[in-house]
């Protein structure tokens, strides 16, 4: 689905991302972990084209990803973010239309979403009357309403209560089936172990640990992801 | 293509949906409405009746005293006398002192007055019939001059009119003037409202994070584009609506007071109206009047010929179209800006350390007004309204004086070649500031944005 070939990014004399290659399996979960600062958002948001790489390329499909290929992708950013003014109905319907719905359809699948997650009432309100968490889902249903091929969460989990989180798990993993790949950053380990079926691990800007979380588990007997992670990022 | 739609359609509805928007357009031309409307209701509206009394102990103003149709003056013999007559009778308002001279000439008179202060009408009435009571005694006393042919002396009046010697027509500077200082203030106040505009919007995606997820679907300049030209139709919108909400508002006034407008812009109506109160017994009165009438009426006619003439030799036609060139343009260029300045912040107080900057030749402009009022054709004026930064205050504020037409030519191809070298510049700055938070902008990092490829 998509591959990332050996990219590079710094800003000013600061290395975020050093020689960076990864491969992301078609309807596969894949968990982007590593600590703070590590360059997990630097790369999802080189995904997006939102910045340019200094080197490297990234191959969607197979072949060098377009801002065609962009459309295709449905992105959580870490630090969410919706007009506050405006209402909950309204926003949504203009930020699926800017992802190429038509009205029609942006709204049919939107009131789908809404009665599913029992949202419904929440069309006519403005953002800002909503909590952050409400916000959140809000945001989630936009990230996902034009049924994109490639999903990318950064910390979808982060502000969520454990009832909501777990309604987002199962969503997530409701898109899986349907045939969606999705690539999620995040620091929750057990839910990293809950959900994903391969795993990267960055630190310093480098990938030091990557792989199907089978074979990750395989190589370090007895030992959870949380441990696997402190152990991997402080020997390296 | 489609997508700039889309954010130019949502800028547009969120502002126009807004209820600051609305009060705002009412609020101008209910303003205006009142400004029309207020002067004329409160000269045509009779004013509440004074009464007052006259102590003169000078000799002088004694019987002088002229009443009107709100005031009338009665003579009292003593002070003491009429400040018991003040204390007693609630019809009576103040009492009017001259104190016995000292000099040949008094110095100070007294307004005496019960509790509540007389109006300004009734202090300024007195006022200058002081003035105008003494100022007859010497003329009359030392320079043997009656008031007659004192009134008939200040009623001449002599008209200096400017004239161009090729064409022979009147030049109506004055006329000119203020529709140039209008117009340049307009432009200057369209621009710092709507820039701003555009500078907060862009603030309130960067702070409230939305734009990462935009940015994903639009491609920051598309953005950027969109919203300058979303808030711009705003604009129109809102003069558009100020424009025909003020010329309801007007003429429902003028309809609903249709009276009291004929009273006062009709000539004859105008002196009646001056004249009725006060029986013009004397002569003196007669050639008082007779000086009102001129300037009641001659005057106006004058003043309004003036104006007519003036504004007939003014291209319109041509002001209208640059008008809104220069706006458009101005707007434009400063529009972008101003999106690229809040790009660089994350909050309004440190907008400030761009703003200031690239708004100082609109301010400059603005500053040297005065100046270029002076000289609309010096070379100051001339310069300032051909560089792109300062010509759509400065060029509109010359147009009604006539501009050479190579200097207009000129003026505009200019600003046309700094638009979209503007917008390029600022495009680069947002796309390159846009993400960034916590670290404040420096000068260095706006090079860098505009130096950064693509």
């Amino acid at each position: 689905m998509l591959t990332i070939d050996n990219i590079s990014k710094s800003f000013g004399t600061y290395r975020a991302l050093d020689g960076v290659s990864l491969h992301v399996r078609r309807g596969s979960v894949f968990g982007l972990l590593g600590p703070n600062g590590a360059g997990k958002t630097t790369l999802i948001r080189i995904i997006n084209h939102i910045i340019r790489p200094d080197g490297g390329t990234l191959l969607f499909d197979g072949h060098p990803m377009t801002d065609a290929d962009v459309m295709q992708i449905g992105y959580l950013p870490e630090e969410r973010g919706l007009y506050k003014k405006m209402r909950v109905g309204e926003q949504a319907i203009y930020l699926a239309r800017l992802k190429g719905l038509d009205k029609a359809t942006a709204e049919q699948r939107l009131r789908q979403w809404f009665d599913r997650l029992e949202i419904a009432d929440w069309w006519n309100r403005r953002v800002e009357e909503l909590s952050k968490g409400m916000q959140q889902k809000v945001q989630f249903v936009v990230t996902v309403l034009h049924n994109p091929q490639l999903l990318i969460f950064d910390e979808p989990f982060s502000g969520f209560d454990p009832v909501n989180a777990d309604i987002l798990k199962r969503e997530i993993l409701r898109l899986k089936e349907q045939g969606a790949t999705v690539i999620f950053s995040t620091h929750n380990m057990p839910s990293a172990e809950e959900l994903c079926d391969d795993i990267a691990l960055i630190d310093h800007a480098q990938v030091v640990l990557s792989g199907s979380l089978a074979d990750i588990k395989a190589s370090h007997p007895g030992q959870d992801l949380d441990r696997i992670f402190i152990n991997t990022v402080r020997s390296y | 293509m489609n997508k700039i739609l889309l954010v130019i359609q949502r800028e547009y509805s969120t502002r126009v949906k807004k209820p600051s928007f609305w009060i705002l357009t009412l609020v101008v031309p209910i303003l205006l409405a009142a400004l029309y409307a207020i002067p004329i209701m409160l000269a045509t509206k009779p004013m509440e009746h004074a009464n007052v009394l006259v102590v003169d102990d000078s000799g002088l103003f004694q019987g002088q005293f002229r009443s009107g149709r709100d005031i009338t003056y009665f003579d009292a013999g003593s002070l003491d006398y009429a400040k018991r007559q003040l204390a007693s009778v609630d019809t009576l308002d103040a009492i009017v002192f001259i104190p016995a001279r000292e000099t040949s000439i008094p110095q100070d008179a007294f307004l005496y007055y019960r509790s509540d202060a007389p109006s300004m009408s009734v202090q300024s009435d007195v006022n200058s019939q002081l003035q105008e009571i003494l100022r007859n005694v010497i003329l009359l006393d030392v320079h043997g001059i009656t008031p007659d042919d004192y009134a008939m002396l200040t009623s001449t009046h002599i008209r200096l009119r400017t004239q161009d010697i090729e064409t022979g027509r009147d030049g109506f500077l004055q006329i000119k003037l203020v529709i140039g200082v209008v117009l340049a203030l307009l432009v200057f106040m369209g621009v710092f409202m709507f820039g701003s505009q555009v500078m907060r919007g862009v603030m309130e995606e960067k702070t409230s994070r939305i734009v990462e997820v935009i940015v994903c679907s639009v491609k920051p300049f598309q953005l950027m584009m969109g919203k300058v030209v979303g808030i711009a139709l705003v604009g129109l919108t809102q003069f558009a609506l100020w424009v025909v909400l003020s010329g309801i508002a007007m003429s429902g006034v003028r309809i609903a007071n249709a009276d009291l407008f004929e009273q006062a812009t009709s000539r004859h109506s105008v002196t009646e109206v001056a004249s009725k109160g006060t029986e013009a017994t004397t002569q003196y009165e007669a050639a008082r009047y007779q000086q009102a009438q001129y300037e009641a009426g001659e005057g106006i006619d004058n003043d309004l010929k003036d104006l007519i003439e003036g504004l007939a030799s003014i291209n319109f036609g041509l002001l209208i179209i640059l008008f809104v060139f220069y706006f458009l343009f101005g707007y434009l260029l400063y529009a972008s800006l101003f999106a690229a300045a809040g790009s660089l912040v994350d909050n309004e107080t440190d907008s400030q350390q761009f703003t200031l900057p690239m708004t100082v030749p609109l301010l400059l402009t603005f500053l040297l007004l005065p100046a270029m009022i002076n000289e609309p054709s010096g070379s100051l004026s001339t310069w300032l309204s051909i560089i792109p930064f300062t010509s759509p205050i400065a060029m509109l504020f010359r147009i009604p004086f006539g501009v050479p037409i190579w200097q207009i030519v000129l003026s505009v191809v200019l600003l046309l070649a700094t638009f979209p070298l503007c917008i390029w510049v600022a495009a680069k700055i947002y796309r390159g500031a846009i993400l960034r938070y916590g670290q404040k902008a420096t000068w260095r990092d706006l090079f860098r944005f505009v130096k950064t490829k693509n």
